[in-house]
């Protein structure tokens, strides 16, 4: 039956199962809007600003493990969406992204809002398409959606001619997707597995770095019983939060630049490493010559272009992780390592995370949110330095329900990616950590929270500074402020005038009942909490530093415990300053 | 591990935006490319790439990796020299003096190079051969007034 362009897009998300998309309207997509006004089915999230769009679909999806889809007209529209495209990527998020272009016999004239969308995005999908010709439209669009959630998952764009939305076409959907040159990921090589379980028989002091790819494989079951049977402790990536709930004795949170002590020390120290699912990235390495100078390295990972590419494993799995570490599983035997897990547990007791007491800080609130939430809610971050303490101090116990601009680092993207796992998961209770200079990026998405009564709470930390940045220039530009110190607008007559609940804490004694009190509100809330002005993220490697050069919190008193600890010498913050 | 060139071929889904896609992966990670070439193969649809790439085991192990990722390429491999065959077409105008002309045929004939087009004061010099006697070629030339030299790039077929 013939049915025109946009007839066809809807179809394909009614096929594809998606029931929220994020977009803005304009010129070139016309046709879309007015055949969306037929499908019900699927609701239109409206936003203020496109690069909120991408970002709360990848909200969407990182709460989900769905494909989250954003729409934008052409030129303006679709360079928007670029950041949010290129967030997606890095982290490896499912995400479909529909942009109109002008008329396809204008491509090339510089007609009004036209841009080589395709051309801009190549470097940051992992695929796209320019669809001339309306016979391939509903292949285009199965094949979009398919790529951006099968293999090393990522973002997709389709960028549709005016003149294509409105052609007609009797073109099926296939009915199976298969491109040659492209396979999906399966079980590993039997070879490797072996090789795999012999050294991790044979290691003495084994970590393990869970990441994201564990996530995305929804591999968290056969992470835990293999961690609880071979008693390998798991530090995770800071993505990859979530995979082992953060109470569990076997986890040892984050490691890296801002991760805990006792993780990034255990690598230091220990005879093997396996990395799952992460990326090895700058941020989790240190300097990768100073990386684990004690371990050899096993890397599971499904995309055999990670293996090798920042750190030389000896030996590496490559295949889906859900798959690899059933493989693993079947082959190992319970082990105990006692000395180990004691060694680790001293690091812990002489390097716990800290919060200063009797100060009001981002730490206490944060500390406070995860009391309050009992690490059960959603939470997204910002970029800065309540990223890394939400990291540190949120103990998430649930996979999925920790989102954060990792790889890119984009200011701006936790308040819209909150929305964008609320109107995903709507019974979960659903935070947004953000910093003011990041909050001031995306606010005006404040409007579409109320619009839609989207029941995010924002945790607002306002430090009056670009907290990371500020910390940076005191550590390594001999405290020399340059354009760190940032102003905010009235955040109470901002909410006021939005029509948000709004609630202003500056004691700590309020900070229990302000967390409450959002949480009782029915409907977007603001809370702003006037922290202390200059609080620095530690522990800290610093840029370029080995992962050795640990620079442990100034605020934590070398304890009797971490002589006993031994087998490190930390340094004090000064030593940053080289 | 030492730096040298790789012969490295491809056979690519040819669509709007290929050719961008590959060559931008290139600048974008960072490969040093030496030469580059496109054209029809055996599959219609398909196109076979050839890049000459600079760079030691590791970076070409990468480069491999990488390639592979991208949607529109089916396979990709690094040739090895003693089991491929490379070869280079170039198109060498030279504008000799009329002393010089013999001088030049000679030149032509002891390379066993060709010369599709000659005018009054043009000569047009054709050779495909493998890169370095190529090199040769054109060295032997270069006293004689070469004008414009115009070269494919290498292309390479496994054996």
């Amino acid at each position: 039956m013939n049915r025109s362009g946009a007839k066809i897009v809807m179809e394909a998300l009614v096929r594809e199962g998606v029931d929220t998309i994020f977009g803005y309207p304009g010129g070139v997509v016309l046709p879309l809007y007015d055949e969306m006004l037929n499908w019900p089915q699927v609701r239109h999230v409206l936003v203020r600003h496109e690069q909120c769009a991408a970002h709360m679909a990848d909200g969407y999806a990182r709460a989900t493990g769905n494909v989250g889809v954003c729409l934008a007209t052409s030129g303006p529209g679709a360079t928007n969406l670029v950041t949010g495209i290129a967030t997606a990527i890095m982290d490896g998020i499912p995400m479909v992204a529909i942009t109109g272009n002008v008329n396809s016999w204008a491509i090339g004239k510089d007609a009004f809002q036209e841009t080589d969308i395709q051309g801009i995005t190549i470097p940051i999908t992992k695929h796209n398409y320019l669809v001339t010709n309306i016979d391939e439209l509903p292949q285009v669009l199965a094949e979009a959606f398919y790529l951006a959630n099968t293999g090393r998952k990522g973002p997709v764009l389709v960028d549709i001619p005016k003149d294509v939305f409105t052609a007609t076409t009797s073109a099926p959907f296939p009915t199976t997707i298969s491109r040659r040159g492209y396979t999906v990921p399966g079980a590993p090589p039997k070879d490797q597995i072996e090789e795999a379980v012999r050294l991790i028989k044979g290691a003495k002091r084994p970590v393990m770095i869970a990441g994201a790819g564990v996530l995305h494989s929804g591999a968290m079951e056969e992470l835990r019983y293999f961690a609880e049977t071979t008693k390998i402790p798991v530090i995770n990536s800071l993505l990859g939060l979530g995979s082992i709930p953060r109470d569990h004795e076997l986890s040892l949170g984050m490691m890296g630049m801002h991760g805990e002590a006792t993780g990034t020390l255990a690598v230091q120290e220990a005879d093997l490493v396996l990395g799952i699912g992460i990326r090895f990235d700058d941020r989790l390495t240190g300097n990768t010559s100073g990386f684990a100078p004690k371990a050899k390295i096993v890397h599971f990972d499904l995309d055999p272009s990670e293996i090798g590419k920042t750190v030389t494993p000896v030996a590496w799995v490559v295949g889906d992780l859900k798959a690899s570490l059933s493989a693993v599983n079947k082959l190992i035997e319970p082990q105990d390592r006692p000395e180990w897990l004691a060694q680790i547990k001293k690091w812990q007791s002489a390097y716990p995370l800290i919060v200063p007491q009797g100060r009001f800080l981002s730490r206490t609130v944060l500390k406070a949110l995860n009391d309050h939430t009992k690490g059960e809610a959603i939470v997204a971050t910002d970029v800065g330095q309540h990223q890394m303490w939400t990291a540190q101090f949120y103990r998430m116990k649930k996979p999925l329900s920790f989102l954060s601009s990792g790889g890119l680092g984009t200011m701006g993207y936790g308040f819209p990616a909150a929305m964008g796992a609320k109107f995903a998961r709507p019974d979960e209770e659903v935070w947004a950590v953000v910093g003011d200079g990041g909050f001031q990026m995306t606010l005006q998405e404040l409007q579409t929270a109320v619009e839609y009564n989207c029941n995010v709470k924002i945790c607002l930390l306002n430090n009056g500074f670009l907290g990371m940045v500020r910390q940076w220039q005191e550590l390594f530009y001999d405290n020399r402020h340059s354009h760190v110190a940032m102003g905010s607008p009235d955040f109470g007559k901002l909410a006021d005038a939005y029509g948000v609940q709004f609630y202003r804490c500056s004691r700590m004694e309020d900070i229990a009942d302000t967390l409450k009190g959002a949480s009782e509100h029915d409907g977007p809330v603001l809370c702003e909490f006037v922290v202390e002005m200059e609080e620095n993220v530690f522990p800290m490697v610093g840029p370029g530093a080995s992962n050795s050069a640990l620079v442990m919190d100034p605020d934590l008193e070398p304890s009797e415990a971490a002589h006993k600890a031994g087998a490190f010498e930390t340094t004090h913050a000064g030593a940053l300053h080289v | 591990m030492s730096t040298h060139q790789h012969t490295i071929t491809a056979l690519v889904q040819n669509e709007a935006g290929t050719i961008n896609r590959l060559v931008s992966l290139f600048r974008r990670r960072g490969f040093s490319l030496a030469s580059f070439n496109a054209g029809d193969c055996e599959d219609p649809g398909y196109s076979r790439l050839t890049f000459i790439v600079n760079g030691d085991d590791a970076v070409v192990s990468q480069c491999l990796k990488q390639l592979n990722k991208l949607i529109d390429v089916i396979e990709c491999e690094d040739l090895e020299p003693e089991h491929s065959v490379q070869r280079e077409l170039a198109l060498i105008r030279v504008e000799p003096t009329s002393e010089q002309r013999a001088a030049v045929h000679g030149i032509v004939s002891e390379f066993m190079a060709r010369t599709p087009r000659t005018t009054a004061t043009t000569i047009v010099v054709e050779q495909v051969s493998d890169v370095a006697s190529l090199e040769r070629l054109i060295a032997a030339l270069m006293p004689y007034n070469v004008t414009e030299i115009v070269r494919t790039g290498t292309v390479a077929i496994k054996v």
